[in-house]
């Protein structure tokens, strides 16, 4: 059994969520917005475009205060109850200083543990395999599992999705789900088994089944979803949470699952621009901390037009948050990247590098990748997760400052920024990998390796 | 008309006392409200989707701007309803597809919508099919706007189409698609009349299904 309760009392977020201030859903949403914004002048917090990784270590500590202040302002809101559960200052500053240190994923000679990061830490981040439940066919989903499975920097994996098993349509809340649900979580443990890796965690072993009871069903040692593989339960919009995650924290924090949170505010929505979303997603990881009892916090934030957090004003915004959590906080933070470009592009592969050296350098650990703007079916394969990791660790290995990594990461984005809007989708996982082998293409490995020739060019140099 | 550009300007910078004061003083001088929502609030809503499009502003200032438009033209709906008149508007049933809770994108489409001059009638997230039937019979609205952020939520939306067939609906409404996982293919496979990739987007085929100037890439799904 895990010990969640260390943290902050879930009865007492229950009870607050059924008592606190009945508020208009759309008042929150305004609240937020003028909030933050006011947050952003008083604290003086600017995006400059030209620093995509901040130097200045007092604009992440405003980050972090403004933050601070809008949480303890604003609370979080309950949608099935539509009251806002406010938190103290002292509950948050106890809830930060008991986080654990350390959290484990996998088993026997799998087991990693994942620490919290700093801002240029010279410790390789850990890398989540993930194909963020991009849809495939029933067919294509073990190969697909193993294609990230099998991966020699993959710490953990996950899968992605079936829409349909045994030709019914997987619809949210039937029979089918829960079907579906406990299939999928077998197929992953599956993967891991072909792979030969049998004991490597599985961070997060549903994403076919949504609804909890799903997620309950499937989380069987029986099914393969052993001690040390996790779940997570996600924000479901800025500052909000609803019952049904809530019973999904209900359940994680008796399990023996790890449970992450999740977090993806809309840059240019209700929270502003770059400055005001990055003071939300601050602000969400302690409704994570406080709300969920989350062990490890997943980012997501995306931008409201391209979805995706590759381009300029994102990567600022990924960056001044990782510096502001990792300087104030001995949080386990992730950042999931999100591309605009398909499998087998040279685009795709220099946004994963632009991502993934912002993301190290900043105290992130690694969250590869949801591809695509995750929408195109069968659009994914491991070979991307691939290219994010070997750029993540080879940040460490040169030992990257943020000034020189800027440079970098701001030639990357002048070289595909205006192609954002029309992004190549690239190819489906069958395309671009030889299915024989579960092996990526002599295309895709030729197209990273000339990405590498260009890299270097630049000052970076991936072995 | 120097007042259209007062009115216009008055919305864009989100200044609901000006638009209240606006529109009296264009009552006061007998201009037309019908003419004067189009040539001047609304050409200032334009104006604030052309910013939000490109990101020189952000969604809560488009919220205030639309605020401040909405405060002016009450001003010109009193004044007719007076007169036993009103301002006719294009009217969107928009709701979140049954079993899915993630509604920040058909909320988004609405405020652009309203923005826009449509009256929308919104039925939240989670809207069952059968909810959706009951409405357009009750509503009679010249477009329905359908969103779901969930591969296993968005199943749910052939069932809408189906229903809308079985109980003689569907010649009735345009039905628009919208949410992540929905494509612009799926959306026509399925048979829907129009997809919206963005908010902005839904708001050029929203208007181009009911017959107003507009069109976006995806209104022929």
């Amino acid at each position: 059994m895990r010990d969640h309760g260390k943290f902050f009392d879930f009865l007492e977020v229950i009870k607050r969520a059924e008592s606190g201030e009945i508020l208009k859903e759309a008042d929150f949403d305004k609240k937020l917005g003028k909030k933050a914004l006011a947050l952003m002048k008083q604290y003086e917090i600017r995006y400059h475009p030209e620093s995509v990784i901040p130097l200045d270590d007092g604009l992440a500590d405003r980050v972090y205060q403004a933050a601070v202040d809008l949480f303890l302002d604003l609370g979080v809101y309950c949608t099935d109850t539509q009251r806002v559960m406010r938190f103290t200052k002292e509950e948050l500053q106890w809830a930060l200083e008991n986080v654990p240190r350390d959290v484990q994923y996998g088993r026997e000679e799998e087991t990693v543990s994942v620490y919290p990061r700093k801002v240029e830490d010279p410790r390789d981040p850990i890398c989540f395999f993930s194909a963020v439940g991009t849809p495939v066919t029933e067919e294509m989903f073990l190969p697909v599992a193993r294609s990230y499975a099998q991966e020699p920097l993959a710490d953990t994996f996950s899968g992605p999705l079936i829409t349909s098993y045994k030709g019914i349509p997987v619809t949210s809340g039937s029979p089918i789900e829960v079907e579906a649900a406990i299939w999928n979580t077998q197929m992953l443990r599956e993967a891991a088994r072909q792979s030969g890796r049998p004991h490597i965690g599985i961070h997060n072993f549903q994403s076919t089944g949504e609804k909890t009871d799903a997620t309950i069903a499937s989380a069987q040692e029986g099914f393969g979803a052993f001690p040390g593989d996790g779940l997570f339960v996600a924000a479901i919009a800025e500052m909000k949470v609803d019952f049904e995650r809530l019973k999904k924290v209900a359940f994680l924090r008796q399990s023996p699952y790890v449970l992450g949170a999740l977090y993806g505010p809309l840059m240019g929505g209700y929270a502003g621009g770059p400055e005001g979303t990055a003071i939300a997603l601050v602000a969400h990881h302690f409704l994570g901390l406080l709300g969920f009892s989350a062990e490890r916090h997943n980012s997501f934030p995306i931008h409201i037009h391209h979805v995706c957090n590759t381009v300029r004003e994102m990567l600022w915004l990924i960056s001044i948050v990782g510096q502001a959590l990792a300087r104030n906080t001995h949080l386990i933070i992730v950042s999931n990247a999100f591309m605009a470009s398909g499998p087998c592009t040279d685009m795709v592969i220099d946004e994963l590098c632009a991502h993934s050296l912002t993301s190290t350098i900043s105290g992130w650990h690694l969250n590869p990748s949801a591809v695509v703007k995750n929408r195109y079916p069968m659009r994914c394969s491991g070979m991307e997760p691939r290219i994010h990791a070997e750029v993540g660790h080879q940040v460490t290995k040169m030992g990257f400052t943020r000034r020189e990594a800027n440079q970098i990461v701001l030639k990357l984005i002048e070289g595909y920024e205006k192609r954002i809007p029309e992004a190549p989708i690239g190819k489906m996982f069958h395309e671009c990998y030889q299915m024989d082998k579960i092996r990526p293409t002599d295309e895709y490995e030729s197209l990273f390796a000339k990405k590498k020739k260009e890299w270097r060019e630049l000052g970076f140099e991936v072995s | 008309m120097d007042l259209f550009k007062e009115m216009a300007k008055a919305v864009i910078e989100g200044d609901e006392e000006q638009t209240v004061s606006l529109a009296k003083e264009a009552l006061a001088k007998g201009v037309d409200p019908t003419e004067a929502i189009e040539k001047g609030f609304a050409e200032g809503m334009k104006e604030i989707g052309r910013l939000f499009e490109t990101l020189e502003i952000f969604l809560p200032q488009v919220i205030i701007s639309a605020e401040a438009m909405t405060a002016g033209v009450e001003i010109f709906r009193h004044y007719l309803l007076g007169k036993e008149g009103d301002i006719p508007k294009k009217t969107v049933l928009l709701g979140t597809i049954q079993g899915d809770v993630h509604d920040i994108g058909k909320n988004i489409v609405k405020i652009m919508l309203e923005s826009n001059g449509f009256k929308v009638y919104d039925l939240g997230r989670d809207v069952p099919v059968s909810n959706f039937i009951e409405k357009v019979k009750e509503l009679n609205p010249d477009l329905i706007g359908v969103s779901a952020l969930m591969t296993t939520t968005m199943v749910h939306m052939p069932k809408l189409m189906e229903a809308l067939q079985e109980s003689g609906l569907r010649t009735k409404v345009k039905i628009m698609l919208g949410g992540a996982p929905v494509l612009p293919e799926w959306a026509k496979k399925i048979g829907a009349d129009g997809y919206g990739e963005s908010a902005m987007e839904a708001v050029r085929v929203a208007k181009r299904l009911v017959g107003l100037q507009g069109e976006g890439k995806g209104d022929k799904a």
